[in-house]
């Protein structure tokens, strides 16, 4: 059963860390090959290993097959570590690999408990296309400290104590919470025991002492607390393949500054060489694709970049895969740091590092009520997302509203009751349905908070955030320190090119008149004069052409989304909804949902991603004038409208090149912008990677906010980053 | 005053220091045979046919005053003899498969472009970079746009070919923060046989730039077989070595972006089979521009 790689080098054989970090990476690229001819997927890496030797039967405790509760989770959550193989290669510094994902075990269709249904909402987010969230788990942070001072064992002790002094009615949370640590401590020590068997059964002497070395760390930490930088790098590994196992639950956090005592110490006893830690970091990049946050400012405002923040950037430079690291752009950010940050992302061009605005999202975030030292601690944790670990609960990226959507069912709206159609009548029909899409949307929220328990209780969760074992609560049923749900529009830029279309084509310049216009977009474009008609509505003035209609439009929408999810807050004291743009995976399905629309978009075809231009949005594609643009719709409450950037390689091949990328996005991030995400992708290369996704098996590209390899996208997805990259190489003069 | 221009580029990361806006004018005093912007030399509006994107709409028939649209053979041309350069067919053709090469813009309007990126100039050490044709062929609107620029606190550098008299020259040079200049080719017979002018203004300018005081980059486009040989890079390296405020000499490769452009005017190009001097030779000329004690750099 289990997945090892003994005596696979000759006894004589000794290994430098850069070696054993190569072939890792190779490793690690032939796995993804695979992984990509089973199916491949549009989201993160995970770093989930694809095996045949292991699966799990489900135990449902529903007639529809599925799992609902704390009991059933539990339950099927111990099966599940009880039988889990080890996966160890003896070249790598950690254990701690998982095979599969508990929650997406569950029958399809089944991830909300039917005995709480929402089937009057469900008509609402039918008709304007709204990802409700409801069923969806996680996505907030954890505070990894917690368990980095306690250990599993300290946990443990903890649940016990409280569960004491709690009356019977929260029996049902401890005594999984319980169960499931008791679960963990198990599963780890099991593992320490296979290793140290494995360190029996290799013969090179390095292997060999590296595998008794991994088999006393697991043993350790599988209920003590870390004490040095590599127990505490294990530790995260293990919590990493833990609460993906349950439910591919997120983290990330302040990376350097968690390891920096440890690496300190280290150091300071002389007991880790800064290689060593490199190795160990590289590593960490390597078990698993999760986000995490360098540099930026303290809660003083004092710049956290360290020698490990520099140390984390070598090591995801040797490891070079898909790396989800985001440096906090602030005015007291290490120039030096900052720099080679820059320089690292072009000269590996894998999507890496990524860059936020401390000023944009603190102010935002300081807008809903928080103190500075607070906004400081909200770190980015996932695909556009930032989070305080530990102490919030946030559904982020998992509300969408399809503003397209709306848009369509305003203009059917108004064409067939509007005796004197314009664009100005549009919007007044388009703010009564966003209405109703976003009150919708906010009761959908409700709903979920309310019941997701009896669906899905975040056990492995739960147990990282403050004053939920003292609570005794799951964290949906009011124990967070906050509750910051995160609500993001869709498809602003085909919104808003199609109100600027409108005015300008119809009611400025009179080419044509609404009914004409509506029966070329019932033909999609393709009745006589359609493709005319088409060309005629898609070169108006469009979102992020530098101070157009489109983008005056795009400033119109963002500013009435704003309100429309802010007033949330009134419909449900005590919660804070917070509105950002993005789309993460959903351009393709909402585009299916959109019939063609005034923009000259055609039937079905996907939405613009993020807060992102839909492509040919200006003939020099200039970068300038996009990151203008984004940064005037931002929100401003603390969550994103992110950036995507696709640039080529030749744009920055020397020293003033890099100088001329750092100086823009240093411009992007102190002009409104609250998130940048960078591919640097050669248009040759990713024409040849899309006809044939195995010729470049190790090419890596960031899709939303997440970054993959490119072979493991779908065709459509892979299309998807094609088309922007083309929407920007348009030939200069 | 309206000046006519080409185009304006936002992010532009090739035409000087940091990141620019680069705004090119139209119409120029020579004729360089391997021209790459062919729009750019004739001062008149031309009309651009790119027919892959044309969807054969047919109102560009319809709105022609001169009737210049017609098939030839079955296939849509541009009678050139006819058009007059009206832009009334562009007007008309959302595909963009007709594109006016030029249009008329006031300093106002260049301004409102250049001024949204000013935080990119300023954190990048860029600016705005007027480009060509020739910036001496509208001289008036090149100082409008330059004065502006500064009255914002924006950089400009301007890329000129220096053929123009001395005073007008100076007079404009003077007033920007950074020139960048050509000289393609020493030998005056040849520069006279490729760029249809003599070359001796053009050199006495340099010197006189130079007595200026402001800094400067000049340049020399490598053409296969007409510029690019040792001799031409060495003679060009030999008469700069004395000049003091010459901030780098600049060797730029050929860019074969040019033909699409030509077919588009219904030009001929000569260059079209030509192909960019391999990343070897660039070395090689670069090495004996520095192993002569000049700064240079491969653009
Ligand atoms: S107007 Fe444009 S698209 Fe229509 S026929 Fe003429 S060139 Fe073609
Ligand atoms: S520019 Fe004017 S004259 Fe020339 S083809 Fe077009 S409409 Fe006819």
């Amino acid at each position: 059963m289990m997945i090892k790689f003994i005596n696979e080098y000759p006894i004589s054989k000794t290994f430098t860390f850069e070696e054993r970090i190569a072939l890792l990476r190779e490793l690690k690229i032939k796995q993804t090959v695979e992984k990509a001819k089973t199916g491949g997927a549009n989201e993160d890496d995970y770093g989930l290993i694809v095996q045949n030797s292991f699966e799990y039967k489900l135990k449902p405790n529903h007639e529809n097959g599925s799992i609902y509760g704390y009991d059933a989770w539990v339950e099927n959550y111990c099966s599940i570590l009880e039988s889990h193989p080890l996966y160890c290669n003896p070249l790598d510094a950690f254990v701690g690999k998982g095979f599969l994902f508990l929650e997406r075990l569950r029958p399809a269709g089944c991830k909300w408990n039917p005995d709480y249904p929402y089937d009057d909402l469900k008509v609402l987010f039918d008709k304007y296309n709204v990802v409700s969230g409801i069923d969806n788990c996680h996505h907030f942070t954890p505070d990894l400290l917690i368990g980095f001072e306690l250990g599993w064992g300290g946990i443990l002790e903890k649940l016990e104590r409280q569960k004491e002094v709690h009356d019977g009615s929260h029996l049902a949370f401890y005594d999984s919470e319980i169960a499931v640590v008791k679960a963990i401590i198990a599963f780890l020590k099991r593992m320490a025991d296979e290793l140290f068997e494995l360190a029996h059964e290799e013969d090179n002497p390095t292997l060999k002492h590296n595998l008794f070395e991994m088999a006393r760390i697991n043993r350790k930490i599988a209920d003590q607390a870390p004490e040095t930088f590599r127990e505490a790098i294990q530790w995260m590994c293990w919590f990493s393949m833990l609460s993906r196992t349950y439910n591919r639950g997120s983290a990330g956090g302040q990376l350097d500054e968690m390891l920096r005592p440890y690496y300190e110490r280290d150091i300071e006893n002389g007991v880790l060489a800064k290689e060593e830690a490199v190795f160990y970091l590289a590593c960490l990049f390597l078990q698993d694709s999760r986000y995490f946050q360098l540099g930026g400012p303290d809660v003083d405002g004092k710049d956290m970049t360290s020698e490990i923040s520099y140390l984390c950037l070598e090591a995801a430079d040797k490891i070079n895969i898909a790396c989800n690291l985001t440096i906090r752009v602030h005015d007291k950010l290490d120039k030096v740091f900052y720099k080679k940050s820059v320089a690292y992302l072009f000269k590996n061009k894998q999507g890496w590092p990524r860059y936020s605005s401390d000023s944009a999202l603190a102010e935002g975030f300081m807008k809903c009520g928080f103190s500075l030292e607070l906004a400081r601690k909200r770190v980015a944790a996932g695909c556009h997302w930032m989070c305080i670990p530990g102490m919030e609960y946030t559904m982020n990226d998992t509300v969408k509203i399809n503003l397209a959507k709306v848009f369509e069912v305003s203009y059917d709206d108004m064409v067939a009751n509007e005796p004197k159609p314009s664009a100005e009548k549009l919007y007044e029909t388009y703010q009564k349905h966003l209405k109703l899409a976003v009150d919708a949307t906010g009761k959908g929220i409700m709903h979920h908070l309310k019941y997701q328990t009896k669906s899905q209780p975040e056990l492995i969760l739960n147990l990282f955030q403050h004053g939920l074992i003292e609570k005794g609560v799951n964290i949906t049923d009011g124990g967070a320190n906050y509750y910051n749900m995160c609500v993001d529009g869709s498809g602003i830029a085909v919104a808003a090119d199609s109100f600027a279309a409108c005015q300008q084509r119809i009611d400025n310049e009179k080419r044509l008149n609404y009914q004409e216009l509506t029966k070329h977009m019932k033909a999609n474009y393709e009745d006589r004069d359609g493709e005319y008609i088409r060309q005629l509505m898609q070169h108006s003035e469009r979102y992020c052409g530098g101070e157009s209609l489109g983008d005056a439009w795009a400033i119109r929408i963002s500013r009435l989304y704003t309100e429309l999810v802010r007033d949330l807050n009134n419909q449900h004291p005590g919660i804070n909804f917070i509105p950002g743009f993005f789309s993460w995976s959903n351009t393709i399905a909402f585009g299916k949902t959109v019939s063609a629309t005034p923009n000259g978009r055609k039937n079905e075809e996907p939405i613009n991603h993020g807060a992102n231009p839909c492509s040919g949005f200006r003939k020099d594609g200039a970068v300038t004038a996009m990151c203008h643009a984004i940064g005037a719709i931002q929100p401003g409450y603390g969550n994103c409208a992110p950036v995507q950037l696709e640039l080529d390689p030749g744009i920055a091949n020397d020293d003033e090149g890099i100088e001329k990328m750092a100086a823009m996005i240093q411009t992007i991030m102190t002009t409104g912008n609250t998130l940048l995400n960078i591919n640097i992708i050669d248009a040759k290369k990713i024409l040849e990677a899309h006809q044939d996704p195995f010729k470049y098996p190790d090419l890596v590209v960031r899709v939303t906010g997440f970054t993959a390899f490119f072979a493991m996208l779908s065709p459509e997805f892979r299309q998807l980053v094609v088309d922007r990259v083309a929407a920007v190489n348009t030939d200069k003069t | 005053m309206p000046g006519m221009i080409t185009d304006i580029q936002r992010f532009s990361l090739n035409d000087g220091p940091g990141i620019r806006t680069t705004v090119f004018f139209k119409g120029c005093n020579m004729k360089c045979a391997w021209c790459h912007n062919p729009e750019t030399i004739s001062k008149k509006n031309e009309l651009h046919f790119y027919a892959a994107k044309c969807i054969g709409c047919g109102r560009c028939f319809e709105i022609c005053p001169q009737k210049a649209h017609v098939i030839v053979n079955g296939v849509h041309k541009i009678d050139r003899n006819l058009c007059i350069g009206c832009g009334q067919c562009a007007e008309t053709c959302y595909a963009e498969a007709l594109i006016m090469s030029g249009k008329a813009v006031s300093a106002q309007d260049v301004m409102k472009e250049i001024l949204q990126d000013k935080a990119y100039y300023q954190n990048s050490g860029g600016g705005v970079t007027i480009s060509g044709g020739e910036v001496l062929c509208q001289k008036a609107f090149a100082l409008e746009i330059i004065e502006s620029c500064h009255e914002n606190d924006i950089n400009v550098a301007i890329e000129t070919n220096l053929n123009g008299p001395h005073e007008a020259v100076m007079d404009l040079l003077g007033k920007t923060d950074l020139v960048m200049c050509d000289i393609k080719l020493l030998d005056d017979d040849k520069h006279k046989k490729y760029t249809g002018v003599s070359n001796s203004i053009i050199l006495s300018n340099v010197l006189k730039l130079d007595r200026l005081g402001i800094p400067y980059i000049v340049r020399t486009p490598l053409i296969p077989g007409i510029s690019d040989s040792n001799e031409n890079i060495l003679s060009i390296t030999e008469f700069l070595k004395p000049l003091k405020h010459l901030i780098l000499y600049e060797l730029l490769n050929f860019n074969p972006l040019g033909a699409p452009k030509y077919a588009s005017l219904d030009m001929q190009y000569g260059f079209g089979a030509y192909t960019p001097l391999p990343a070897t030779r660039l070395d090689e000329l670069q090495t004996l521009v520095k192993n002569a004690g000049l700064p240079a750099k491969i653009g």
